[in-house]
């Protein structure tokens, strides 16, 4: 495996708060290639890593600098990883580091522990890259139509739109939307024109009773006043994010985040206004009273664009970020089948489980409560994430200062500790330097046996952040995750370990400040500790 | 040509794997025809000779005679051949590690001071792969007959020797039902002890009747023969993949399918989830205490 590493500066944000070519020194030693860029999007520099990739042989990339948040939601971050990819790296193992808000902007004023923290990061990333196995992909045609859930201006305007650029289009509402369509006062001719239209069809009374699929071929059962009926679409666009019983009926099926009030909500407002985490399904931003008619115009005419850039591709790749069974392993015990919040596991007539990839949202639950190791995901696997645990606790630490591991859920508490930097920025004062994060997939995919690993190796307190109660990505990984952690103390507290060592932190994805407090807290609580950390005997 | 040698050790354990061996009856001659039994339990002699083609352990490491005759039986076999959950993964005697020497011995032998003559106990119970390298374990407490007779067979003829490693549920002979069907309740709304039970259902998975069968965590191969009877599997052959802890696992396994609550009362949960596994867990003892420390 050649491995490459490109570390951004960041346009002189990382370089301020950490020695690049200190970071880099523990890779040097794996990597083929290890060198500081001033920008990972700079053409030139992307040109760069795909000879490298063609002509020097690396087949793993990490890119060290922005947050992976941020590089999985940008367009241009997209277009980046798609040239790497059609260069030859499986996107398995492309991989970020993220320098930029969780060293650099996290810990200003502290360039030593800040750069050390940095290297480790980058090791860990590194191991992610070369341990991974490659991921497979499934390439589709998408269908263009496009479910519009709710019908408001913005919903209108939108549906016009694909109308025009030749799309199917399916409004759906709760109550009589064709009648509200009709009755609408402004931008009556864009409403008459979407009614007439002979590709646009309303369904009246219409709740979501079943789906599955992805972007650019959902299946969606819509029973309504009409009975039931299952239609297929591309994408899917929320003209009602503020509606509790859509976003409730989307949830159950797909990857739909949702903020504190409860209202869906794009994944990245900054970077990609729409998008969801599931990239076929886009949000109109919630109306406020009085929004001006230009910005809802505007509004729907990005939401409309996002799909369209998304459903006007000839194919779209989707790369598998499920699970996945070793059948020599599988005893068919049916926990997964169990554990499973989206009906993706089963077991076939010789007791084997499979799984259903459309279902399947990778979320890791079932890998964590299949007792055999039967089960693994290809995007986060056991053994990675083991030996990530190990890989942070060697960071150097100055004599004295405690070590914290804080498990981060990616729908909650990793873009919790992005959002830290901006809390971090304001107070002027940065969070302890000896916190490492590691990201994991969903909280749901916390496994004891990396809790009793973290205080094996030596870190003083163990920190797992997942999804606030009603908000989790998949539905109920948290939970699931608190009854293991729960009982979990049990067992540390039969080796007299202090169970007030392990923290649950309940968190919504923009709150940076709270994020701050509990790194915090942790460290308070722990000081006053005596009775035995991990290092076993 | 003369016959490979065999000999047989009992360390720290109850003598059951051996008597697990004894049951094979007649199956012993075929072993006994196959090699020469120079050393064991039965025929008495006293030290293990320095060459012996197959060695056989029985028990854990508990004391400083039993590491002292297993780096003896390390250096003499040329297959060492590790039986029972015991000398797999430190056995049921290895829940002492729960507790400091100290206090071990104060409650077995109070506080006068014992024979010098006695083998002094180590501060923990350990697993013999803890210091010698082993080239076939079967777990178990004690193993199937037919699985410490196929192990030595494999071992005197030098065939390779592999253990299923799938879980109990593999073989056993009960059926799920609601386990099958996703729901996000649990299978059972409480865990039961087994003689709270008025009737225990002879066909369908005891899980599913909230009793803490430890099935799912433990590696198939005894037959299921437990659950057969109508008695939960307590797990005695350990996990099928040796670096996952049982207790561990019982707890990310079940707190999908109980109600973590009714688990948290179980009388022993600790007892429960590493009953046979102890010294082979992350912390395979206590850590002590800066107090136990200094004192
Ligand atoms: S990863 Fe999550 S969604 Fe996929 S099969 Fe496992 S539990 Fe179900
Ligand atoms: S939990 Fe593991 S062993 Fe049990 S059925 Fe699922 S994959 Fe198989
Ligand atoms: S494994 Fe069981 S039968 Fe064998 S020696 Fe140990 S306690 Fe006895
Ligand atoms: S009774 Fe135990 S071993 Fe048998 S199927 Fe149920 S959980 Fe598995
Ligand atoms: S069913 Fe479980 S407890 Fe019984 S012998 Fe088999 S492994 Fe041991």
């Amino acid at each position: 495996m050649a491995l490459g590493v490109y570390l951004s500066r960041c346009g002189g944000l990382v370089d301020a708060a950490i020695d690049v070519d200190e970071a880099l020194a523990n890779v040097r030693e794996v990597a083929a290639v290890a060198c500081v860029v001033d920008d990972v999007f700079d053409p030139i520099v992307v040109a760069a890593i795909e000879s490298d990739i063609r002509e020097g042989g690396v087949d793993a990339v990490v890119l060290a600098g922005n947050s992976a948040e941020h590089l999985s939601k940008s367009l241009s971050a997209g277009h980046l990883t798609r040239r790497l990819v059609s260069a030859g790296v499986n996107p398995n193992r492309i991989v970020v580091a993220n320098l930029l808000e969780q060293v650099a902007l996290a810990h200003p004023g502290d360039r030593i522990g800040a750069t050390r923290k940095a290297a480790g990061i980058i090791d860990v990333a590194a191991l992610f890259a070369t341990m991974s196995p490659e991921v497979e992909s499934i390439d589709l045609e998408p269908k263009r139509s496009v479910l519009v859930l709710g019908v408001t201006t913005e919903a209108m305007i939108a549906a016009q739109r694909l109308l025009q650029l030749g799309y199917e289009v399916v409004i759906a509402d709760r109550g009589n939307g064709s009648a509200t369509a009709a009755s609408a006062t402004v931008l009556k001719s864009t409403s008459a024109f979407v009614r007439g239209h002979a590709r646009c069809k309303f369904i009246d009374g219409a709740r979501l009773v079943d789906g599955d699929g992805w972007l650019g071929d959902y299946h969606i059962q819509i029973q309504s006043n009409e009975g039931s009926r299952r239609i297929v679409v591309g994408g899917i666009l929320i003209a009602r994010p503020d509606s509790a019983e859509w976003v409730a009926e989307l949830r159950e099926h797909f990857r739909v985040d949702v903020d504190d009030d409860g209202f869906a909500r794009p994944l990245d407002p900054h970077n990609h206004p729409a998008e969801t985490i599931d990239p076929g399904i886009m949000v109109v931003p919630v109306r406020v009273d009085g929004t001006a008619h230009r910005d809802k115009v505007a509004a729907a005419d990005s939401v409309a664009m996002a799909l369209v850039l998304r459903l006007s591709q000839t194919t779209v790749s989707h790369y598998g970020d499920t699970s996945a069974v070793d059948e020599a392993l599988c005893g068919g015990c049916a926990t997964c089948v169990r554990t499973c919040a989206f009906g993706a596991c089963t077991l076939d007539e010789n007791g084997r489980s499979h799984v259903d990839v459309r279902r399947c949202r990778g979320c890791g639950k079932c890998v964590v409560s299949c007792p055999v190791g039967a089960r693994d995901i290809v995007s986060s696997p056991h053994d990675y994430l083991i030996e990530a645990v190990r890989s942070l606790s060697r960071v150097p630490v100055d004599v004295g200062h405690a070590r914290v591991i804080g498990f981060l859920c990616g729908g909650c508490g990793y873009p919790a500790a992005d959002a830290a930097s901006e809390f971090v920025a304001q107070r002027g004062q940065g969070y302890p330097v000896t916190f490492m994060p590691l990201r994991i997939p969903c909280g749901g995919r916390l496994d004891t046996l990396y809790v009793l690993e973290a205080f094996k190796v030596g870190f003083d307190a163990v920190c797992v952040y997942r999804c606030r109660q009603g908000h989790c990505h998949n539905l109920i990984g948290n939970l699931d995750m608190d009854r293991r952690i729960n009982l979990l103390r049990a067992v540390l507290r039969s080796r007299n370990i202090d169970d007030a060592r392990l923290r649950i932190v309940d968190i919504s994805p923009t709150e940076g400040e709270r994020f701050v407090e509990s790194v915090e807290e942790i460290y308070v609580s722990i000081a006053s500790l005596t009775n035995g950390k991990g290092a076993a005997v | 040509m003369s016959k490979p040698t065999l000999a047989t050790v009992s360390l720290g354990g109850c003598e059951g794997c051996h008597v697990a061996l004894l049951d094979a009856h007649e199956g012993l001659l075929d072993i006994l025809g196959m090699a020469d039994l120079v050393h064991s339990p039965f025929n008495g002699t006293e030290t293990i000779p320095d060459r012996v083609d197959v060695v056989m352990v029985e028990g854990a490491v508990t004391t400083e005679e039993d590491l002292r005759r297993l780096r003896a039986c390390r250096a003499a076999a040329g297959t060492l051949v590790a039986i029972g959950s015991c000398a797999v993964l430190g056995g049921i005697g290895g829940l002492r590690n729960l507790s400091p020497l100290s206090q071990v011995t104060h409650v077995a032998f109070g506080d006068t001071t014992k024979s010098p003559l006695l083998p002094r106990l180590l501060p923990n119970v350990h697993a013999v792969t803890d210091y010698v390298a082993v080239d076939i374990s079967v777990a178990g407490c004690a193993p199937e007959t037919e699985l410490v007779v196929a192990a030595l067979v494999a071992a005197i003829t030098g065939q390779p020797h592999e253990l299923p490693r799938r879980n109990l549920c593999d073989e056993c002979h009960r059926t799920k039902n609601t386990l099958l069907m996703h729901s996000r309740e649990f299978v059972s709304d409480a865990v039961y002890a087994l003689m709270e039970l008025d009737h225990i259902d002879e066909d369908s998975c005891l899980l599913e009747q909230g009793l803490m069968c430890m099935g799912p965590m433990t590696r198939e191969g005894c037959g299921a023969k437990c659950t057969a009877m109508n008695v939960p599997c307590r797990g005695c052959s350990g996990p099928s993949r040796l670096d996952f802890e049982s207790g561990g696992k019982a707890v990310d396994a079940l707190a999908a399918i109980l109600p973590a609550g009714a688990l948290m009362y179980l009388e022993d949960l600790i007892g429960t989830g590493y009953r046979f596994t102890m010294p082979v867990s992350v912390f395979p003892a206590i850590v002590d205490t800066e107090e136990s420390d200094n004192g």
